[in-house]
């Protein structure tokens, strides 16, 4: 899952992006609003936590921008303010911004928050995401298969997590750098294919089947029934 | 008509309002004149005809001398005069009892004519009462908007509204600080508050990552303090300025200026300084220093290295004036009218992360206002800014000749010429020996 990060206070943005990585989450920073557009119309975000109050780009501009850019799966927008009265939330949610949350927040409602869009898009109501024998529970960062737990390190979390929201899906080596991995990432290495390949390994050590299955030249898929 | 308290607080309910004391008032006069008129009148014609009732006249007889006996008829005998006396004494004792029937009828329908007038007349008082209640219960946003002539009662409510219109403006600027200050204050709360949090949640930091959380934390606090330090300087400069004491302002300048010599010489910057001596005005010491000491923050803070800032004062005529000049980037004309706002800023980020908190300038020109003075700008983008206080001096003219001895003049802030022109202090050596130009007071 990727999200972007768009807060012209440097000290905040980082530590959010920091607390957001440490989710699994493939994080970008943005100091303004030319910058944000400038990312977003580059790469596909899942989810985007924009503060209102930019310099150079208001916020609501840029819900504009990225909403005018939409293609495909809609990016959610969380929009962070430091002005908390009605009116003003009320135009963040009518230009587009799909939930809010009042500067200051509690980081682990920022967390549950952005939980929360990235479930809209997967149709499940819970924190836990099941496929198969797999459950994942994004909220408390545990992934078991047929009741044994996954010793996952975060990327390989992320990944699962991103076939698990999108069962049945034949996804593209592009797709999952793109969403499962940030900006940082070299397209040019094979860290997708070693990653998934770990993945693998790691369900194929607690069960009898392999649940992520190869569609040669085309990607890989996470089978709805095992 | 003002009885006594005693009186009107031992009336009933209904015997307390204006109007029914206006009615009784309105009555009784009414009654009074007409009375005094009648009994005038009488009198008057009481004088003039003398009527005394004739108890009796001459008895007499009438006698037929032409039958045989000849017929004869008692008479009371009235000579002409006592007949006249006679018709006058009634004629007034008609007119009295019809006077006072009159003067009876004439108080019924005056209590009645004076009720509906006083009614009238006091309805718009009425409604202004109505609309003023409901103002309390409510908002300030509403208006009385009273119909009707340009009269008395009309003035009053149209000077209600005026009074609500400035209310209501007042109100509205404090809410407006309020939430531009909560704003503000939110910023660095939540980065407070997430750096904890994420620093808090992650089981392996390392004291590197803590020494970091804590180094931004108290980035955060710091901005904090001086944020509710200017807002609390602002809130309080709000009222008019309350020391009044006999300020020399190149003393106070001076002292300003000396914390700034350091800094300014750590980023390579000349500070210049030609302070006239002698220059008295009345005010609130502490405030003016802090006015020179936000200007020189914001000029050092933005110049660029190698760069010269000139502090000058002085005074022309009965005005004392500060001048502060920059070679710093300048500020550009859209955004010349919104810099005494509070929290504005040029560049947010930039400004943010040098520690400005947004209301210096705000600071100043309260500060300058406060003093019954103002502060004016004339910056160019690229060449520089400068700003000059205005204030009242004491002692008119006592340092006239100070601008005739400017310190090395800056380059003359170019531009079209406005309406004002470079402060005295900092003219252009072009300009040196003509008339004095004065950023108009």
């Amino acid at each position: 899952m990727r999200v972007l990060v768009v807060e012209d206070e440097a000290d905040l943005a980082d530590a959010i992006a920091r607390g957001l990585r440490r989710e699994g989450y493939a994080v970008d920073v943005a100091y303004d609003g030319d910058e944000a557009v400038d990312k977003a119309s580059v790469n596909d975000y899942d989810v985007v936590c924009l503060d209102l109050n930019l310099p150079r780009l208001d916020g609501i501009e840029v819900v504009r921008r990225i909403r005018a850019d939409d293609v495909g799966q809609p990016t959610r927008v969380l929009m962070l303010t430091a002005r908390d009265s009605t009116r003003d939330r009320i135009t963040g949610l009518d230009e587009g911004a799909d939930d809010y949350l009042v500067k200051p927040f509690d980081f682990e409602e920022l967390k549950a928050r952005v939980r929360a869009l990235l479930r809209r898009d997967a149709g499940r109501s819970g924190a836990v995401l099941r496929v198969g024998d797999i459950e994942l529970d994004s909220s408390r960062h545990d992934a078991r298969r047929d009741g044994h737990q996954l010793p996952l390190t975060p990327k390989e979390f992320a990944l699962l997590r991103y076939f698990m929201s999108r069962p049945g899906q034949v996804l593209s080596q592009e797709d999952l750098l793109e969403h499962v991995w940030d900006e940082n990432a070299d397209p040019f290495t094979n860290t997708v294919r070693v990653t998934v390949m770990t993945l693998r390994r790691k369900l194929a050590e607690v069960g009898d089947s392999q649940p992520i299955e190869t569609v040669v030249g085309r990607g890989y898929r996470l089978r709805e029934q095992p | 008509m003002n009885p006594p308290g005693w009186l009107v607080d031992r009336l009933p309910e209904w015997a307390r309002s204006i109007r029914f004391r206006y009615t009784l008032l309105y009555s009784a006069v009414l009654f009074g004149l007409a009375a005094i008129v009648v009994a005038a009148l009488y009198l008057v014609l009481l004088m003039a005809l003398r009527g005394e009732p004739v108890s009796a006249g001459t008895r007499g007889k009438v006698c037929d001398l032409r039958q045989d006996p000849p017929r004869c008829f008692a008479l009371d005998i009235f000579s002409a005069r006592e007949l006249e006396r006679n018709v006058n004494a009634q004629t007034l004792t008609k007119l009295r009892n019809y006077s006072f029937g009159s003067l009876g009828v004439l108080f019924v329908a005056s209590l009645g004519v004076g009720w509906v007038v006083a009614g009238r007349v006091l309805r718009p008082i009425g409604s202004i009462t109505a609309v003023a209640r409901d103002i309390q219960a409510t908002d300030l946003s509403r208006r009385i908007e009273l119909p009707g002539p340009d009269d008395e009662l009309k003035q009053l409510a149209d000077t209600f509204d005026a009074m609500l219109a400035r209310l209501d403006a007042a109100f509205d600027a404090q809410r407006q600080f309020t939430a531009d200050a909560s704003h503000e204050l939110r910023n660095p709360l939540a980065i407070i508050r997430t750096n904890v949090d994420v620093a808090l949640a992650d089981p392996r930091a390392d004291p590197d990552d803590l020494r970091q959380a804590l180094v931004v934390v108290k980035r955060a606090g710091d901005r904090m303090a001086r944020l509710v330090d200017d807002l609390l300087a602002l809130a309080r400069r709000q009222e008019p300025t309350l020391e009044h004491e006999q300020v020399d302002l190149g003393v106070a300048v001076t002292d300003a200026s000396d914390d700034f010599v350091v800094p300014a010489a750590a980023r390579n910057i000349v500070l210049d300084r030609a302070i006239g001596p002698g220059v008295v005005v009345i005010g609130d010491r502490d405030a003016l220093k802090r006015a020179v000491a936000n200007l020189l923050e914001n000029a050092v803070r933005l110049a660029p290295a190698g760069s010269r800032i000139r502090l000058a004062t002085g005074s022309e005529g009965d005005r004392a004036w500060i001048a502060v000049a920059d070679e710093g980037p300048g500020i550009s004309p859209e955004d010349q009218p919104h810099v005494f706002d509070r929290f504005w800023r040029a560049d947010k980020a930039r400004s943010r992360a040098d520690g400005g908190t947004g209301l210096g300038l705000a600071i100043v020109r309260q500060i300058a206002e406060s003093h019954g003075g103002h502060i004016r700008l004339q910056s160019k983008v690229g060449v520089g800014s400068s700003f000059v206080i205005w204030l009242p001096a004491t002692a008119p003219g006592t340092q006239a000749d100070i601008p005739t001895r400017p310190p090395p003049a800056p380059p003359p802030p170019p531009g079209p010429p406005p309406a004002s022109a470079p402060a005295p202090g900092l003219r252009s050596p072009r300009r040196r020996n003509r008339p004095t130009a004065l950023i108009s007071p």
